[in-house]
Protein backbone atom coordinates (compact mmCIF):
# COMPACT_ATOMS: atom_id res chain seq x y z
CA UNK A 1 0.00 0.00 0.00
CA UNK A 2 1.34 3.71 -0.96
CA UNK A 3 -0.08 5.10 2.41
CA UNK A 4 -2.14 3.89 5.30
CA UNK A 5 -6.09 3.12 4.71
CA UNK A 6 -6.60 3.91 8.21
CA UNK A 7 -5.17 7.17 8.28
CA UNK A 8 -6.12 7.68 4.70
CA UNK A 9 -10.05 7.26 5.91
CA UNK A 10 -8.92 9.54 9.08
CA UNK A 11 -7.77 11.88 6.46
CA UNK A 12 -11.02 11.60 4.36
CA UNK A 13 -13.62 11.97 7.16
CA UNK A 14 -11.70 15.62 7.77
CA UNK A 15 -11.96 16.88 4.69
CA UNK A 16 -15.71 15.62 4.82
CA UNK A 17 -16.40 17.24 8.37
CA UNK A 18 -14.11 20.47 7.49
CA UNK A 19 -17.43 22.33 7.11
CA UNK A 20 -18.83 21.56 10.50
CA UNK A 21 -15.44 22.22 12.45
CA UNK A 22 -15.11 25.66 10.20
CA UNK A 23 -18.64 26.66 11.20
CA UNK A 24 -18.51 25.16 14.98
CA UNK A 25 -15.57 27.56 15.22
CA UNK A 26 -16.78 30.62 13.72
CA UNK A 27 -19.75 30.57 15.82
CA UNK A 28 -18.11 30.16 19.15
CA UNK A 29 -15.73 32.10 18.59
CA UNK A 30 -18.36 35.06 17.20
CA UNK A 31 -19.90 34.12 20.48
CA UNK A 32 -17.12 35.07 22.47
CA UNK A 33 -16.71 38.04 21.16
CA UNK A 34 -20.48 38.79 21.78
CA UNK A 35 -20.00 37.71 25.65
CA UNK A 36 -18.11 40.45 25.91
CA UNK A 37 -20.98 43.76 25.55
CA UNK A 38 -22.72 43.78 28.46
CA UNK A 39 -25.10 41.45 30.21
CA UNK A 40 -27.54 40.65 27.01
CA UNK A 41 -24.51 39.90 25.05
CA UNK A 42 -23.15 37.71 27.76
CA UNK A 43 -25.95 36.22 28.12
CA UNK A 44 -26.76 35.52 24.46
CA UNK A 45 -22.88 35.20 23.50
CA UNK A 46 -22.72 32.34 26.59
CA UNK A 47 -25.91 30.10 25.07
CA UNK A 48 -24.89 30.79 21.04
CA UNK A 49 -21.15 29.46 22.68
CA UNK A 50 -22.49 26.56 24.16
CA UNK A 51 -24.78 25.62 20.99
CA UNK A 52 -22.09 25.51 18.99
CA UNK A 53 -20.04 23.28 21.28
CA UNK A 54 -22.89 20.86 21.34
CA UNK A 55 -24.67 21.63 18.43
CA UNK A 56 -21.25 21.09 16.74
CA UNK A 57 -20.53 17.85 18.18
CA UNK A 58 -23.95 16.14 17.81
CA UNK A 59 -23.30 17.51 14.00
CA UNK A 60 -20.29 15.66 13.32
CA UNK A 61 -21.16 12.52 15.19
CA UNK A 62 -24.10 12.19 12.89
CA UNK A 63 -22.72 13.06 9.90
CA UNK A 64 -19.32 11.04 10.71
CA UNK A 65 -21.48 7.91 11.33
CA UNK A 66 -24.87 7.76 10.46
CA UNK A 67 -24.80 9.47 6.95
CA UNK A 68 -21.92 7.08 5.49
CA UNK A 69 -24.36 4.48 6.45
CA UNK A 70 -27.00 6.08 4.74
CA UNK A 71 -25.98 7.09 1.72
CA UNK A 72 -24.15 3.68 1.74
CA UNK A 73 -20.62 5.42 1.33
CA UNK A 74 -19.30 2.96 3.90
CA UNK A 75 -19.72 0.15 1.37
CA UNK A 76 -16.65 2.01 -0.97
CA UNK A 77 -14.86 2.41 2.33
CA UNK A 78 -15.06 -1.56 2.91
CA UNK A 79 -14.33 -1.93 -0.29
CA UNK A 80 -10.38 -1.13 0.38
CA UNK A 81 -7.79 -2.73 1.69
CA UNK A 82 -8.71 -2.49 5.42
CA UNK A 83 -10.64 -4.72 7.95
CA UNK A 84 -14.34 -4.18 9.25
CA UNK A 85 -12.55 -3.55 12.28
CA UNK A 86 -9.83 -0.79 11.54
CA UNK A 87 -12.68 0.72 9.65
CA UNK A 88 -15.03 1.17 12.26
CA UNK A 89 -11.85 2.19 14.69
CA UNK A 90 -10.90 4.72 11.82
CA UNK A 91 -14.53 6.55 12.09
CA UNK A 92 -14.14 6.88 16.02
CA UNK A 93 -10.53 8.48 15.83
CA UNK A 94 -12.03 10.33 12.72
CA UNK A 95 -15.30 11.85 14.89
CA UNK A 96 -12.95 12.25 17.96
CA UNK A 97 -10.42 14.37 16.43
CA UNK A 98 -13.36 16.21 13.70
CA UNK A 99 -15.14 17.35 17.06
CA UNK A 100 -11.46 17.77 19.03
CA UNK A 101 -10.13 20.22 17.26
CA UNK A 102 -13.28 22.95 17.02
CA UNK A 103 -13.69 22.09 20.86
CA UNK A 104 -9.72 22.77 21.84
CA UNK A 105 -9.38 25.60 20.25
CA UNK A 106 -12.71 26.97 21.65
CA UNK A 107 -11.64 25.71 25.14
CA UNK A 108 -8.72 27.05 25.01
CA UNK A 109 -9.76 30.47 23.45
CA UNK A 110 -13.21 30.65 26.20
CA UNK A 111 -10.36 29.54 28.94
CA UNK A 112 -8.26 31.72 27.96
CA UNK A 113 -10.79 34.58 28.28
CA UNK A 114 -10.54 34.33 32.19
CA UNK A 115 -6.79 35.30 32.39
CA UNK A 116 -7.26 38.81 30.33
CA UNK A 117 -7.43 41.75 32.53
CA UNK A 118 -11.27 42.09 32.08
CA UNK A 119 -11.60 39.01 33.59
CA UNK A 120 -9.48 39.26 36.55
CA UNK A 121 -12.76 39.44 39.23
CA UNK A 122 -14.04 36.39 37.54
CA UNK A 123 -10.50 34.43 37.45
CA UNK A 124 -12.34 32.00 39.74
CA UNK A 125 -14.80 30.93 36.85
CA UNK A 126 -12.63 29.13 34.79
CA UNK A 127 -13.03 26.13 36.92
CA UNK A 128 -17.06 26.40 35.79
CA UNK A 129 -15.60 26.99 32.03
CA UNK A 130 -13.23 23.68 32.49
CA UNK A 131 -16.28 21.84 34.09
CA UNK A 132 -18.85 22.93 31.32
CA UNK A 133 -16.48 22.15 28.01
CA UNK A 134 -15.36 19.08 29.70
CA UNK A 135 -19.26 18.16 30.26
CA UNK A 136 -19.74 18.99 26.82
CA UNK A 137 -16.68 16.64 25.33
CA UNK A 138 -17.98 13.46 27.91
CA UNK A 139 -21.73 14.28 25.93
CA UNK A 140 -20.04 13.95 22.38
CA UNK A 141 -17.76 10.64 23.65
CA UNK A 142 -21.45 9.31 24.71
CA UNK A 143 -23.22 10.51 21.44
CA UNK A 144 -20.73 8.75 19.53
CA UNK A 145 -20.19 6.13 20.86
CA UNK A 146 -23.65 5.07 21.15
CA UNK A 147 -24.20 6.01 17.13
CA UNK A 148 -21.81 3.45 16.80
CA UNK A 149 -23.54 0.75 19.11
CA UNK A 150 -27.33 1.47 17.75
CA UNK A 151 -28.21 -0.04 14.87
CA UNK A 152 -31.57 1.43 14.22
CA UNK A 153 -32.45 5.04 13.29
CA UNK A 154 -34.61 5.10 16.15
CA UNK A 155 -32.45 4.16 18.98
CA UNK A 156 -30.09 6.96 17.25
CA UNK A 157 -32.81 9.17 18.11
CA UNK A 158 -33.16 8.27 21.42
CA UNK A 159 -29.52 8.42 22.36
CA UNK A 160 -29.85 11.85 20.69
CA UNK A 161 -32.77 12.90 23.23
CA UNK A 162 -30.90 11.26 25.94
CA UNK A 163 -28.36 13.69 25.39
CA UNK A 164 -30.29 16.77 25.71
CA UNK A 165 -31.94 15.76 28.96
CA UNK A 166 -28.40 15.25 30.15
CA UNK A 167 -27.21 18.05 29.60
CA UNK A 168 -30.42 20.13 30.30
CA UNK A 169 -30.12 18.86 33.79
CA UNK A 170 -26.15 19.45 33.73
CA UNK A 171 -27.09 22.84 33.20
CA UNK A 172 -29.38 23.06 35.92
CA UNK A 173 -26.99 21.63 38.54
CA UNK A 174 -24.22 23.76 37.68
CA UNK A 175 -25.87 26.64 38.05
CA UNK A 176 -26.91 26.25 41.05
CA UNK A 177 -26.13 29.04 43.49
CA UNK A 178 -24.17 26.78 46.20
CA UNK A 179 -22.18 25.78 42.91
CA UNK A 180 -21.43 28.89 41.74
CA UNK A 181 -20.97 30.74 44.88
CA UNK A 182 -17.23 29.87 45.56
CA UNK A 183 -16.44 30.05 41.90
CA UNK A 184 -17.25 33.48 42.02
CA UNK A 185 -13.73 34.77 43.14
CA UNK A 186 -10.61 36.33 41.64
CA UNK A 187 -9.05 33.20 42.21
CA UNK A 188 -9.14 29.79 40.87
CA UNK A 189 -11.01 26.96 43.35
CA UNK A 190 -11.26 23.80 43.01
CA UNK A 191 -14.15 22.83 44.83
CA UNK A 192 -15.22 19.54 45.59
CA UNK A 193 -18.26 19.74 43.30
CA UNK A 194 -15.84 20.70 40.51
CA UNK A 195 -13.18 17.82 41.31
CA UNK A 196 -16.09 15.31 41.32
CA UNK A 197 -17.23 16.82 37.93
CA UNK A 198 -14.11 16.43 36.26
CA UNK A 199 -13.15 13.26 37.59
CA UNK A 200 -16.69 11.93 36.46
CA UNK A 201 -16.73 13.49 32.81
CA UNK A 202 -12.96 12.26 32.33
CA UNK A 203 -14.58 8.49 33.19
CA UNK A 204 -17.39 9.21 30.95
CA UNK A 205 -14.89 9.92 28.13
CA UNK A 206 -13.03 7.03 28.89
CA UNK A 207 -15.39 4.70 29.30
CA UNK A 208 -17.02 5.65 26.11
CA UNK A 209 -13.85 5.07 24.27
CA UNK A 210 -13.17 1.93 26.24
CA UNK A 211 -17.14 0.73 25.34
CA UNK A 212 -16.21 1.39 21.77
CA UNK A 213 -13.72 -0.53 21.26
CA UNK A 214 -15.09 -3.12 22.74
CA UNK A 215 -18.14 -3.29 21.04
CA UNK A 216 -15.74 -2.97 18.07
CA UNK A 217 -13.66 -5.95 18.77
CA UNK A 218 -16.56 -7.61 18.94
CA UNK A 219 -18.61 -7.27 15.94
CA UNK A 220 -18.74 -9.82 12.96
CA UNK A 221 -20.46 -8.03 10.62
CA UNK A 222 -19.05 -4.74 9.47
CA UNK A 223 -21.80 -3.55 7.16
CA UNK A 224 -24.71 -1.69 9.03
CA UNK A 225 -27.32 0.50 7.36
CA UNK A 226 -29.53 3.02 9.02
CA UNK B 1 3.06 -8.04 2.52
CA UNK B 2 3.67 -11.02 0.45
CA UNK B 3 1.25 -12.12 -2.01
CA UNK B 4 0.85 -15.98 -1.54
CA UNK B 5 0.32 -17.85 -4.91
CA UNK B 6 -2.96 -19.82 -5.23
CA UNK B 7 -4.56 -21.46 -8.33
CA UNK B 8 -8.30 -19.75 -7.47
CA UNK B 9 -8.93 -15.97 -7.15
CA UNK B 10 -11.47 -17.11 -4.43
CA UNK B 11 -12.62 -20.55 -2.80
CA UNK B 12 -15.84 -20.85 -0.32
CA UNK B 13 -15.59 -23.71 1.09
CA UNK B 14 -18.83 -25.31 2.78
CA UNK B 15 -20.15 -21.46 3.79
CA UNK B 16 -22.99 -20.70 6.04
CA UNK B 17 -24.32 -17.75 7.10
CA UNK B 18 -28.19 -17.32 8.90
CA UNK B 19 -29.95 -14.06 9.27
CA UNK B 20 -33.31 -13.88 10.79
CA UNK B 21 -35.66 -14.99 7.52
CA UNK B 22 -32.64 -15.91 5.18
CA UNK B 23 -29.90 -18.75 5.07
CA UNK B 24 -27.11 -19.23 2.89
CA UNK B 25 -26.74 -22.76 3.17
CA UNK B 26 -23.11 -24.73 2.80
CA UNK B 27 -22.18 -22.81 -0.03
CA UNK B 28 -19.01 -23.99 -2.36
CA UNK B 29 -17.84 -22.01 -5.15
CA UNK B 30 -14.50 -21.21 -7.09
CA UNK B 31 -13.15 -18.98 -9.44
CA UNK B 32 -9.79 -19.86 -11.04
CA UNK B 33 -7.41 -17.42 -12.00
CA UNK B 34 -7.96 -15.44 -15.00
CA UNK B 35 -11.71 -16.49 -15.27
CA UNK B 36 -14.91 -15.26 -15.13
CA UNK B 37 -17.38 -16.02 -13.22
CA UNK B 38 -21.02 -15.30 -13.64
CA UNK B 39 -23.39 -15.62 -10.54
CA UNK B 40 -26.73 -15.38 -11.36
CA UNK B 41 -29.94 -15.51 -9.26
CA UNK B 42 -32.94 -14.22 -8.47
CA UNK B 43 -33.49 -10.99 -5.71
CA UNK B 44 -33.04 -12.25 -2.90
CA UNK B 45 -31.08 -15.48 -3.26
CA UNK B 46 -27.86 -14.69 -1.63
CA UNK B 47 -25.85 -13.14 -4.43
CA UNK B 48 -24.80 -9.94 -2.22
CA UNK B 49 -24.49 -11.68 0.86
CA UNK B 50 -21.76 -14.15 -1.01
CA UNK B 51 -19.70 -11.75 -2.19
CA UNK B 52 -20.08 -9.85 1.69
CA UNK B 53 -18.54 -12.23 2.98
CA UNK B 54 -15.72 -12.73 0.43
CA UNK B 55 -15.06 -9.18 0.94
CA UNK B 56 -14.70 -9.64 4.59
CA UNK B 57 -17.77 -7.19 5.32
CA UNK B 58 -19.82 -10.32 7.59
CA UNK B 59 -18.12 -13.15 8.58
CA UNK B 60 -19.42 -17.04 7.69
CA UNK B 61 -20.35 -18.74 10.40
CA UNK B 62 -19.33 -22.10 9.15
CA UNK B 63 -16.95 -23.03 6.53
CA UNK B 64 -13.96 -21.42 5.25
CA UNK B 65 -13.46 -18.35 2.98
CA UNK B 66 -9.78 -17.84 0.74
CA UNK B 67 -9.19 -14.77 -1.49
CA UNK B 68 -6.15 -14.42 -3.19
CA UNK B 69 -4.38 -16.94 -0.91
CA UNK B 70 -5.61 -14.92 1.62
CA UNK B 71 -8.30 -16.19 4.41
CA UNK B 72 -10.76 -13.96 5.01
CA UNK B 73 -11.82 -12.38 7.39
CA UNK B 74 -8.35 -12.86 9.44
CA UNK B 75 -6.13 -11.82 6.11
CA UNK B 76 -8.75 -9.24 4.65
CA UNK B 77 -6.86 -6.03 4.18
CA UNK B 78 -4.12 -8.27 2.20
CA UNK B 79 -6.98 -9.80 0.39
CA UNK B 80 -8.28 -6.69 -0.74
CA UNK B 81 -5.51 -5.15 -1.65
CA UNK B 82 -5.68 -7.33 -4.97
CA UNK B 83 -9.45 -6.67 -5.12
CA UNK B 84 -11.91 -3.82 -6.55
CA UNK B 85 -15.44 -4.02 -5.53
CA UNK B 86 -18.09 -2.74 -7.26
CA UNK B 87 -21.35 -2.70 -6.41
CA UNK B 88 -25.01 -1.70 -7.33
CA UNK B 89 -25.85 -0.36 -3.48
CA UNK B 90 -22.39 1.20 -3.22
CA UNK B 91 -21.92 5.01 -2.96
CA UNK B 92 -19.06 7.37 -3.13
CA UNK B 93 -18.55 9.37 -1.08
CA UNK B 94 -21.14 12.77 -1.48
CA UNK B 95 -19.41 15.84 -0.46
CA UNK B 96 -16.28 14.91 -2.50
CA UNK B 97 -15.68 15.32 -6.54
CA UNK B 98 -14.66 12.54 -8.75
CA UNK B 99 -11.49 13.89 -9.06
CA UNK B 100 -10.98 13.96 -5.09
CA UNK B 101 -12.00 10.26 -5.49
CA UNK B 102 -9.71 9.62 -7.92
CA UNK B 103 -6.49 11.08 -5.66
CA UNK B 104 -7.74 9.40 -2.71
CA UNK B 105 -8.13 5.76 -4.19
CA UNK B 106 -4.72 6.83 -5.98
CA UNK B 107 -2.98 7.45 -2.47
CA UNK B 108 -3.80 3.69 -1.34
CA UNK B 109 -3.17 1.68 -4.14
CA UNK B 110 0.35 1.81 -5.96
CA UNK B 111 -0.79 -0.16 -9.22
CA UNK B 112 -3.01 2.83 -10.10
CA UNK B 113 -2.69 3.34 -13.58
CA UNK B 114 -3.07 7.37 -14.29
CA UNK B 115 -3.01 7.15 -17.84
CA UNK B 116 -5.65 4.55 -17.75
CA UNK B 117 -8.16 6.70 -15.67
CA UNK B 118 -7.85 9.25 -17.85
CA UNK B 119 -8.80 7.30 -20.87
CA UNK B 120 -12.11 5.47 -18.83
CA UNK B 121 -13.07 8.87 -18.24
CA UNK B 122 -12.91 10.19 -21.38
CA UNK B 123 -14.37 6.92 -22.73
CA UNK B 124 -16.76 7.39 -19.45
CA UNK B 125 -17.60 10.67 -20.30
CA UNK B 126 -17.53 12.01 -17.39
CA UNK B 127 -15.91 15.10 -15.74
CA UNK B 128 -13.42 14.76 -12.79
CA UNK B 129 -14.25 18.29 -11.26
CA UNK B 130 -18.02 17.45 -11.34
CA UNK B 131 -19.20 16.97 -7.22
CA UNK B 132 -20.44 13.25 -6.87
CA UNK B 133 -24.14 14.82 -5.33
CA UNK B 134 -24.82 15.86 -9.01
CA UNK B 135 -23.94 12.40 -10.73
CA UNK B 136 -26.77 10.36 -11.93
CA UNK B 137 -26.99 6.84 -11.63
CA UNK B 138 -25.21 5.47 -14.30
CA UNK B 139 -22.58 8.32 -13.85
CA UNK B 140 -22.24 7.01 -10.49
CA UNK B 141 -21.36 3.61 -11.50
CA UNK B 142 -19.08 4.52 -14.08
CA UNK B 143 -16.94 6.76 -11.33
CA UNK B 144 -17.04 3.64 -9.37
CA UNK B 145 -15.94 1.44 -11.70
CA UNK B 146 -13.55 3.87 -13.26
CA UNK B 147 -12.11 3.62 -10.00
CA UNK B 148 -11.97 0.14 -9.14
CA UNK B 149 -10.73 -0.72 -13.17
CA UNK B 150 -7.54 1.98 -12.85
CA UNK B 151 -6.45 0.18 -9.43
CA UNK B 152 -5.62 -3.09 -12.14
CA UNK B 153 -7.02 -5.31 -9.89
CA UNK B 154 -6.26 -9.21 -9.44
CA UNK B 155 -9.44 -9.69 -8.90
CA UNK B 156 -12.63 -7.01 -9.69
CA UNK B 157 -16.30 -7.87 -8.13
CA UNK B 158 -18.98 -6.77 -9.69
CA UNK B 159 -22.44 -7.04 -7.65
CA UNK B 160 -25.22 -6.51 -10.43
CA UNK B 161 -22.96 -2.89 -11.54
CA UNK B 162 -25.76 -3.26 -14.70
CA UNK B 163 -29.11 -2.57 -12.58
CA UNK B 164 -30.99 0.33 -13.06
CA UNK B 165 -28.57 1.26 -16.09
CA UNK B 166 -29.94 2.81 -19.04
CA UNK B 167 -29.29 0.57 -22.89
CA UNK B 168 -26.33 2.85 -23.80
CA UNK B 169 -24.50 2.96 -20.26
CA UNK B 170 -25.22 -0.65 -19.74
CA UNK B 171 -23.23 -1.22 -23.56
CA UNK B 172 -20.55 0.99 -22.13
CA UNK B 173 -19.82 -0.73 -18.97
CA UNK B 174 -20.37 -4.26 -20.73
CA UNK B 175 -17.83 -3.29 -23.43
CA UNK B 176 -14.93 -2.17 -21.18
CA UNK B 177 -15.76 -4.99 -19.55
CA UNK B 178 -15.11 -7.05 -22.68
CA UNK B 179 -11.60 -5.04 -23.01
CA UNK B 180 -10.64 -6.27 -19.19
CA UNK B 181 -11.51 -9.87 -20.11
CA UNK B 182 -8.88 -10.15 -22.37
CA UNK B 183 -6.24 -9.79 -19.69
CA UNK B 184 -5.98 -13.41 -18.84
CA UNK B 185 -4.31 -12.75 -15.91
CA UNK B 186 -7.46 -11.01 -14.29
CA UNK B 187 -10.42 -12.48 -12.40
CA UNK B 188 -14.23 -11.29 -12.63
CA UNK B 189 -17.49 -11.75 -10.42
CA UNK B 190 -19.61 -10.71 -11.96
CA UNK B 191 -23.13 -11.33 -10.12
CA UNK B 192 -26.61 -10.30 -11.92
CA UNK B 193 -29.94 -11.15 -12.27
CA UNK B 194 -29.79 -10.66 -16.02
CA UNK B 195 -28.66 -13.87 -18.04
CA UNK B 196 -27.88 -11.83 -21.23
CA UNK B 197 -25.36 -9.91 -19.61
CA UNK B 198 -24.24 -12.59 -17.77
CA UNK B 199 -24.32 -15.24 -21.11
CA UNK B 200 -21.74 -12.54 -22.89
CA UNK B 201 -19.15 -11.85 -20.44
CA UNK B 202 -18.88 -15.00 -18.80
CA UNK B 203 -17.09 -18.31 -18.90
CA UNK B 204 -17.95 -19.85 -15.73
CA UNK B 205 -21.83 -19.82 -14.46
CA UNK B 206 -22.94 -20.18 -10.85
CA UNK B 207 -26.74 -20.58 -10.29
CA UNK B 208 -27.93 -19.86 -6.66
CA UNK B 209 -30.79 -19.43 -5.43
CA UNK B 210 -33.00 -18.84 -1.77
CA UNK B 211 -29.22 -19.53 -0.68
CA UNK B 212 -28.12 -22.45 -2.08
CA UNK B 213 -25.76 -23.23 -4.67
CA UNK B 214 -28.25 -25.17 -7.67
CA UNK B 215 -25.37 -25.51 -10.53
CA UNK B 216 -21.67 -24.59 -11.50
CA UNK B 217 -19.99 -25.38 -14.14
CA UNK B 218 -18.05 -23.90 -17.36
CA UNK B 219 -21.01 -21.76 -19.70
CA UNK B 220 -20.40 -24.08 -22.64
CA UNK B 221 -20.87 -27.02 -20.89
CA UNK B 222 -24.14 -25.40 -19.73
CA UNK B 223 -25.00 -24.42 -23.39
CA UNK B 224 -24.29 -27.82 -24.83
CA UNK B 225 -26.03 -30.14 -22.31
CA UNK B 226 -29.78 -28.48 -21.94
CA UNK B 227 -31.60 -29.02 -24.64
CA UNK B 228 -35.31 -29.21 -25.30
CA UNK B 229 -36.99 -31.46 -27.48
CA UNK B 230 -40.39 -31.45 -28.73
CA UNK B 231 -42.16 -34.87 -29.66
CA UNK B 232 -44.76 -36.41 -31.57
CA UNK B 233 -46.33 -38.95 -29.51
CA UNK B 234 -48.92 -41.56 -30.91
CA UNK B 235 -51.36 -42.68 -29.17
CA UNK B 236 -50.50 -46.03 -27.57
CA UNK B 237 -46.79 -45.13 -26.98
CA UNK B 238 -45.60 -44.66 -23.61
CA UNK B 239 -42.35 -42.40 -23.44
CA UNK B 240 -39.42 -44.23 -22.00
CA UNK B 241 -38.47 -43.42 -18.15
CA UNK B 242 -35.34 -41.43 -18.71
CA UNK B 243 -33.11 -39.92 -16.10
CA UNK B 244 -32.06 -36.43 -15.97
CA UNK B 245 -35.31 -35.51 -17.35
CA UNK B 246 -35.98 -31.90 -15.79
CA UNK B 247 -39.46 -31.48 -16.98
CA UNK B 248 -41.58 -33.57 -18.89
CA UNK B 249 -44.86 -31.59 -20.41
CA UNK B 250 -47.18 -33.90 -21.63
CA UNK B 251 -50.42 -32.78 -24.22
CA UNK B 252 -52.46 -35.14 -26.51
CA UNK B 253 -50.59 -36.04 -28.36
CA UNK B 254 -47.22 -33.58 -28.38
CA UNK B 255 -44.94 -33.69 -25.53
CA UNK B 256 -41.69 -31.40 -24.65
CA UNK B 257 -38.93 -32.67 -22.36
CA UNK B 258 -36.18 -31.16 -21.01
CA UNK B 259 -32.53 -32.34 -20.24
CA UNK B 260 -29.61 -31.19 -19.17
CA UNK B 261 -27.74 -34.21 -19.97
CA UNK B 262 -28.08 -34.43 -23.65
CA UNK B 263 -26.34 -36.71 -25.64
CA UNK B 264 -27.69 -37.09 -29.50
CA UNK B 265 -28.31 -41.26 -28.16
CA UNK B 266 -31.29 -39.57 -26.48
CA UNK B 267 -33.15 -39.00 -29.89
CA UNK B 268 -32.42 -42.73 -30.86
CA UNK B 269 -34.02 -43.85 -27.18
CA UNK B 270 -36.98 -41.67 -27.40
CA UNK B 271 -37.49 -42.44 -31.56
CA UNK B 272 -37.08 -46.52 -30.60
CA UNK B 273 -40.10 -45.53 -28.19
CA UNK B 274 -41.99 -44.65 -31.00
CA UNK B 275 -41.67 -40.78 -30.26
CA UNK B 276 -41.27 -38.83 -33.17
CA UNK B 277 -38.61 -36.28 -32.49
CA UNK B 278 -40.21 -32.65 -34.44
CA UNK B 279 -37.39 -30.44 -32.91
CA UNK B 280 -34.76 -30.36 -30.80
CA UNK B 281 -33.83 -26.65 -29.38
CA UNK B 282 -30.67 -25.28 -27.78
CA UNK B 283 -31.49 -23.41 -25.00
CA UNK B 284 -30.68 -19.28 -23.16
CA UNK B 285 -28.91 -19.66 -20.10
CA UNK B 286 -32.38 -17.45 -18.96
CA UNK B 287 -34.30 -20.51 -19.98
CA UNK B 288 -31.52 -22.90 -18.04
CA UNK B 289 -31.17 -20.78 -15.20
CA UNK B 290 -35.19 -20.56 -14.80
CA UNK B 291 -35.54 -24.78 -15.65
CA UNK B 292 -32.45 -25.02 -12.81
CA UNK B 293 -33.86 -22.98 -10.07
CA UNK B 294 -37.47 -24.20 -10.64
CA UNK B 295 -35.70 -27.73 -10.31
CA UNK B 296 -34.01 -27.03 -7.39
CA UNK B 297 -37.12 -25.92 -5.37
CA UNK B 298 -39.24 -28.66 -6.60
CA UNK B 299 -36.19 -30.91 -5.10
CA UNK B 300 -36.11 -28.58 -1.62
CA UNK B 301 -40.01 -29.21 -1.33
CA UNK B 302 -40.09 -33.06 -1.98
Amino acid sequence: MKSSVFWALVRKDIYVLRGFMIITVAVGLAALVGMRFGRIGFAIGGILFLTANVAGGIFIAMYSLLTERKEQSNLFALSLPISGFKYDLAKLVSGYVGYGIPWSVLTAIGLAGYFMPYAAADRGMFVYGLVLQLFVMALFSFVLVWLFVVASEVLAGLVILISNICFSLFMVTLNQPEVTRPLHSPHIVWTPFALWAIAGELAVIALSTALALFALSRRRDHLRSL
Amino acid sequence: MTQQVSPQAFALRGVSKAFRYFKLENLSLELPLGQILGLVGPNGAGKSTTIRLLMGLMTAETGSIEVLGHRVPEQVAAAKAGVAFVSDDMRLFSGATLAWHMRFVASIYPEWDEAYARTLLKHFNLRAEQGVKGLSRGEHIKSMLLLALARRPRLLILDEPTSGLDPVARHELLTELMQIVRDESRSILFSSHNTLDVERICDQIAFIDRGRLVDARDKESFLDRWRRISLDVPTGVTLPRLKDVVNLTLGEQLATLTTDRYEPALDAVLQASGARITDVQRMSLEEIFVASVMRSRAEVQS
